[in-house]
């Protein structure tokens, strides 16, 4: 097994991470790439409790991250790895040799509009996300294992009245 | 039809009570369908069909944004066409259970328009919120509450008065006999909780043995009967 | 890459200012509607703020004053948790704010407690406490017991731990204020999910089966094919991964059947 899934959520670990997805894919551990979260040990506190005791929550910045994405390549064990912004996940596929991206949850901001329930984006992030495409990323909106995977270009293409 | 109102007005309740208000899961299936034909005047048949969806339901897990059926109107649908259709009847049970999933299709998206009409009206009051108005915090709360109470009263009046009629003349053309109708039903719900309790209880330690143990425990008791 | 906007140190609780019984009872009360405006745009934002009103009223200048008009803007942004234990945050951050905690602070550690709160009440309750609660009371079904005691075995069992959940929640952020996430460290979050999980696992064996019977009541054979046919379809529901929604399965397998039923 390896990553099984590379997903940006600015929830970061939330239900659908660890139930939604971590129960049918069977994960056994997740690595939270977030420049802010790695520096703060309280917020990796709070992570850590939001996962089983049996699960594992491994913290990085995305420069950090670069040099273990291998390794957790090879583990014989299913992982999630969740960046909170489309940049860090960027800085993963130029980087990193992500090659599959999901789009799990990017909320409502001012400058934002909706593209899908739980995907709003800015022009510029719009651009970032064609951007990941280009280095040769296959990106996808999905919020649960049921749902349906929305390409990037539909996803970019529909927009939805909040 | 008389019932069409009291069922109209119980489904607005159990409806309420999915995401808004209390969550006290008065609108679980096994609840819902069971008052809903306790008010049609059978209970038994109510919590026969409220026992199959509460099957169905326990795959469904309620994720914030995700979206998923609302069972509280759909199940006092379902349950409230069975009772009245009366479980004797060959079928009254499958298409209790059938209409109760064709409302829950459609009620499932009633809910994603409630939650864009909701941030509609928070759009609209943007100006008083940043301006921290706390009648507007109440209000915008209230209209939420209300509103989802109306989606999910006048769904189950819109859904029963649609589906009765079909469910009284499907019954009566009705060709399999009553127990082999159910026996198809509830296969196909007992695989759904069976599916869904090893997807949401495998990663448990030891959790397939506990499992095993209860299936041997029911199956024991079920042959000893 | 996200740009850490705040003090990263540990947040240390303040002196906790008083409330009356009443206020407390209104927010519990309002606490049951905190998903009463839910959104695509700020999720349970607006109810974390209608929840938390009632204590913001002790601020200074009462509900007319610069402090309870900034307070209730921050609070009614974007916030994301499970209802159950979004009471957590409801007494923390109403702690936080009559604390005078900076509101820089109070906003990183809004959005730092959104996950957790999420993560940990969606394997507590949705995949641990209800479905428990479901299947405890279908065992009950399956045994022959009459509807009434059927619906009040669910209820009273599932709402006992529903209310406690709630109520704990309140308690443990009003008096923990910022340092809340040490509370979520208790056994019941820790190892309690998966004590949940085991004895529904056992529910499920039990029940199943029982439903069956009783939904079926029909010869043993037929209750055997029902039960060999519902293992055949479960294992393959299972391979699927979670990829087909069980209940719009349903729907077309017995709407098919259905069709058949009235074509033949």
């Amino acid at each position: 097994m390896t990553i099984v899934l590379n997903r940006i959520d600015d929830r970061l670990i939330h239900g659908q991470v660890v139930v939604g997805w971590g129960q049918p894919l069977d994960v056994k551990f997740i690595v939270l790439v977030d420049d802010a979260v790695a520096e703060s040990d309280w917020e990796q506190e709070l992570y850590r409790m939001g996962v089983p005791p049996e699960m594992e929550v491994r913290f990085h910045s995305a420069e950090g991250a670069v040099a273990h994405l291998d390794g957790y390549r090879t583990e014989a064990r299913p992982g999630i790895l969740v960046t909170g912004d489309i940049a860090t996940m960027r800085y993963l596929v130029q980087h990193g040799g992500v090659r599959d991206v999901n789009i799990g949850g990017i909320h409502h901001r001012a400058g934002r509009t909706q593209h899908l329930r739980y995907v709003f984006l800015t022009p510029e992030e719009q651009a970032a996300l064609r951007d990941l495409a280009a280095h040769g990323a296959v990106v996808t909106a999905q919020d649960v294992p049921a749902a349906r995977a929305v390409p990037l270009e539909e996803l970019l293409t529909v927009r939805e009245d909040a | 039809m008389r019932e069409l109102l009291p069922i109209s007005l119980l489904g607005g309740i159990l409806g309420l009570d999915v995401v808004t208000f209390p969550q006290s899961m008065i609108s679980r299936p096994l609840v819902a369908g069971t008052v809903a034909g306790a008010f049609v005047g059978d209970a038994t048949t109510g919590v026969l069909v409220g026992a199959t969806l509460e099957l169905i339901a326990l795959a469904t897990l309620p994720f914030g944004a995700s979206r998923y059926p609302e069972w509280g109107s759909s199940a006092v649908v379902g349950g409230a066409i069975a009772a009245a259709l009366h479980t004797g009847r060959a079928g009254a049970l499958t298409i209790g259970v059938l209409a109760a999933l064709a409302t829950a299709w459609v009620s499932g998206w009633s809910l994603v328009k409630l939650r864009q009409w909701n941030a509609w009206l928070a759009r609209r009051k943007r100006p008083a919120l940043d301006a921290g108005a706390r009648g507007t915090v109440i209000g915008l709360q209230l209209a939420g509450l209300t509103a989802d109470f109306v989606r999910a009263a006048l769904l189950t009046a819109i859904a029963y008065g649609l589906l009765f009629p079909v469910a009284h003349a499907t019954v009566g053309v009705w060709s399999f006999g009553d127990h082999v109708s159910r026996a198809v039903v509830v296969t196909i719900s007992g695989a759904v909780a069976a599916a869904a309790a090893w997807t949401i209880f495998h990663s448990a330690r030891h959790a397939r043995w506990y499992f095993a143990a209860g299936l041997a425990g029911g199956l024991l008791l079920l042959f000893a009967r | 890459m996200s740009v850490a906007a705040a003090p990263r140190a540990a947040p240390v609780p303040s002196p906790a200012p008083r409330l009356s019984p009443w206020t407390w009872v209104t927010i519990f009360t309002r606490m049951l509607a905190v998903q009463g405006s839910w959104n695509y745009e700020t999720l349970i934002g607006n109810g974390i703020g209608f929840c938390v009103e009632p204590a913001l009223r002790a601020l200074p200048g009462g509900v007319h004053g610069d402090a309870f008009k900034a307070a209730m803007v921050r609070e009614s942004t974007y916030f994301n948790a499970h209802p159950y234990l979004a009471a957590v945050a409801v007494g923390a951050l109403a702690r936080a704010e009559l604390s005078g905690v900076p509101a820089e602070r109070i906003e990183r550690f809004r959005i730092a407690l959104c996950g957790p709160l999420g993560s940990v009440g969606d394997q507590l309750v949705w995949a641990g406490w209800l479905p428990f609660c479901s299947l405890v009371s279908l065992v009950a079904f399956g045994l022959g017991a009459r509807p009434l005691v059927v619906v009040l075995t669910f209820l009273a069992l599932y709402n006992a731990g529903h209310l406690a959940l709630r109520a704990w929640g309140l308690h443990v952020g009003w008096t923990r204020g910022l340092g809340v996430a040490s509370a979520l460290g208790n056994p019941v979050f820790r190892r309690g999910p998966a004590h949940v999980a085991r004895a529904a696992a056992a529910a499920a064996g039990f029940a199943i089966p029982l439903t069956a019977a009783r939904v079926v009541d029909g010869s043993a054979s037929l209750l055997a094919l029902v039960l060999g046919s519902l293992g055949v379809v479960a294992v393959l529901l299972v391979r699927l991964h979670g990829r087909v929604e069980g209940w719009k399965l349903s729907l077309v397998l017995i709407a098919l059947f259905a069709l058949i039923s009235v074509a033949r």
